[in-house]
């Protein structure tokens, strides 16, 4: 199953190494933007599966809404990257829960796994555990 | 005779002049209410002299007389110093008579006087401070009258009762000068209100620290001298405290004179009567500006610290796999040092200094919380964990985190390789207790693969273990390789995790 993917991260090294990642995974990746304004672009002049959204961007701690506002409006699933998962600790609507940065390829194969496959509104019974959940 | 050679008396003539100056009475001017009482005395019992009389020390002093004409007269020829040896009253009807003062100048010469009738003036303390008598150069054989007893021990009492007064309203203007000596000395804004709230007192720092009129923040003036966005909230405030009488406190913003307006900490408690009621409240306020100002900025560094430590976690971990992606060979070797690197980003996300904010999704911070976090990802796929934790909980410190993660970080991958996380149904258990002085951690695995015994060759995952235990935390690393599985016991004083603090309560 490949995917769509935006990374919203503004940490280059960290972006960079995600993205191969991903594609190592098969997944398309989109575009990594550091701020808020890019992704927003990206997301209107392309069709987008998955966000991975970091929380602190460029141009401050705008991650949260932005998630909620891709998540809940323009149809894209979110999941939430960061080192300070503190910040989204009461959920965010729309959103399907957070990874804790650093973490390593297989946490991320996982939890994008588990994204896709909600979207596609097939079963999962068993969500990685290294992903914590809203709602 | 003189008073300080009595022996029947139950007081001393110290404390008795104490009390009489207490009064601060003595050589001060004719007053028109001790006059009329004279007057009054005087007429009463048809005599030419009445007087109001304090005994002080070698002379007795008249606060008012009529018949003598002068306001002082020696002690040694006083009638009043025995009258106070007396219990209340002394009656004199024929001084000729009478051994006491048969000899007295003032019977034997001029003024000739021959009766005498006295009321002791006593303190509120029960100390004779003088009398209020009357005098005749006639002889009274039949002495006074029952009535012109009376009266004269009324009016003594009346004396008292306007000395008491004058004592009382000084002693209060003292300590309301006191009071606003302290109220306009301190740096706090000093202010008082009746009990509805409505303000008539500021100390002189109110003033000048907002810069307006004196009197002109008076009644309800006050709520305007702060910021419009605050003023709503300090009336609601205020208002619910002067119906519940609970203690005033807020954080608003007060117009100095410069018109800026300033963080300021106002407090208020109301004063009670005895039977309860409120008769006052006392406020004051504080400038707490420079204080806010610094707490707010450094939260802010504090949030900012915590999220670049954070980071830099991750843009080395980024770091090691991007590098390891142009060497394939070094894939395996970067994988082992990029776990490493995350178990301690972690255990660190476990002591860095938190806000509300950064503070982990786990609720406590202790070791239990932290060891469940790091064991997650060995779990089943239903979420059932692998390895247990069990035992009593601790917390920890940034100085101890270090070890801690590597430690058990070793151990769950080591039991994923080759241990007991390797086989399905593998199991551990990690069993932490705290024994008198000393933390024991026991990681028991089974279930795994049989154990053969001790490997001959030891990894360097081994080494870290044994040196984060034994060289950073001060304990012992113990390795049994019994049958059905692997059992690490770290024994640790019990102050290692925490070493700061253990440091901190030993000092």
């Amino acid at each position: 199953m490949t995917a769509r993917i935006l990374i919203i991260e503004d940490e280059a090294l960290v972006a960079m190494e995600l993205r191969f990642v991903l594609e190592d995974l098969g997944h398309d990746v989109v575009a990594t933007v550091a701020d808020a304004r890019s992704a927003r672009e990206v997301v209107q002049e392309t069709d987008v599966d998955l966000a991975l959204v970091d929380i602190h961007l460029s141009d401050g701690p705008t991650g949260v809404a932005l998630g909620r506002e891709l998540g809940q409006d323009l149809g894209v699933s979110v999941l939430f990257m960061t080192a300070n998962p503190g910040m989204v600790r009461g959920g965010v609507a729309g959103t399907i829960g957070v990874l804790s940065k650093p973490t390593d390829e297989a946490a991320v194969q996982k939890a994008v796994d588990y994204a896709l496959r909600r979207r596609q509104g097939q079963p999962v019974l068993y969500a990685p555990p290294e992903l914590q959940l809203f709602g | 005779m003189n008073p300080t050679t009595n022996n029947t008396a139950d007081w001393s003539e110290a404390d008795r002049l104490a009390a009489l100056r207490a009064y601060d009475i003595l050589d001060t001017p004719r007053e028109g209410a001790f006059d009329d009482i004279v007057n009054l005395v005087a007429r009463h019992f048809d005599a030419p002299i009445a007087v109001i009389n304090l005994i002080d020390e070698g002379r007795q002093w008249f606060k008012a007389e009529t018949g003598l004409g002068v306001r002082e007269t020696p002690l040694d020829t006083s009638f009043c110093a025995h009258a106070i040896l007396a219990e209340d009253r002394m009656v004199v009807p024929d001084a000729t008579k009478d051994d006491r003062f048969a000899c007295n100048p003032l019977v034997t010469a001029e003024p000739h006087l021959r009766f005498y009738a006295g009321q002791v003036l006593k303190s509120a303390e029960g100390l004779p401070i003088g009398t209020l008598c009357v005098l005749d150069t006639k002889v009274r054989p039949d002495g006074p009258t029952p009535l012109q007893m009376e009266t004269l021990e009324v009016l003594a009492a009346q004396v008292m009762t306007q000395l008491d007064l004058r004592r009382a309203l000084a002693g209060q203007q003292q300590s309301q000068a006191q009071f606003r000596a302290i109220a306009d000395s301190m740096p706090q804004m000093v202010w008082s209100t009746l009990p509805d709230g409505f303000h008539d007192y500021y100390n002189a720092r109110w003033y000048e620290f907002t810069g307006v009129p004196d009197g002109s923040t008076d009644g309800e003036g006050w709520n305007g001298m702060f910021h419009p966005e605050d003023q709503d909230r300090a009336w609601a405030t205020w208002r619910r405290c002067l119906e519940t009488g609970d203690p005033y406190e807020i954080e608003y913003r007060l117009r100095r004179h410069d018109g800026v307006y300033r963080w300021t900490l106002g407090r208020a408690r109301p004063i009670r009567n005895e039977t309860g009621e409120i008769t006052r409240w006392f406020g004051t306020c504080t400038d707490i500006d420079d204080l806010k100002r610094s707490d707010q900025a450094k939260e802010l560094l504090s949030q900012e610290l915590s999220h670049r430590i954070k980071n830099i976690f991750a843009v080395v971990s980024a770091l090691i796999a991007l590098s390891a992606r142009q060497h394939p060979e070094a894939k395996e070797f970067a994988g082992a040092v990029r776990t490493r690197i995350n178990a301690l980003a972690r255990a660190h996300e476990f002591v860095r200094p938190h806000t509300e904010n950064s503070r982990p999704t786990v609720g406590t911070m202790t070791l239990h919380a932290f060891l469940t976090d790091l064991f997650k990802a060995y779990s089943e796929l239903t979420g059932t964990p692998r390895v247990v934790v069990t035992g009593d909980d601790a917390t920890f410190d940034d100085q101890a985190a270090t070890s801690v993660a590597l430690l058990f970080h070793e151990l769950a991958t080591n039991a994923a390789k080759y241990g007991a996380l390797s086989a399905e149904g593998g199991k551990v258990t990690l069993d932490t207790r705290r024994l008198d002085d000393r933390f024991v951690l026991t990681w028991t695995e089974t279930g795994g693969p049989a154990v053969e015994g001790a490997p001959v060759q030891t990894g360097f995952g081994t080494s870290l273990a044994t040196l984060s235990v034994e060289g950073q935390l001060g304990g012992r690393l113990e390795r049994k390789w019994l049958r059905e599985g692997l059992q690490v016991v770290a024994d640790l004083p019990a102050t290692a995790l925490s070493r700061r603090r253990a440091a901190q309560n030993a000092a």
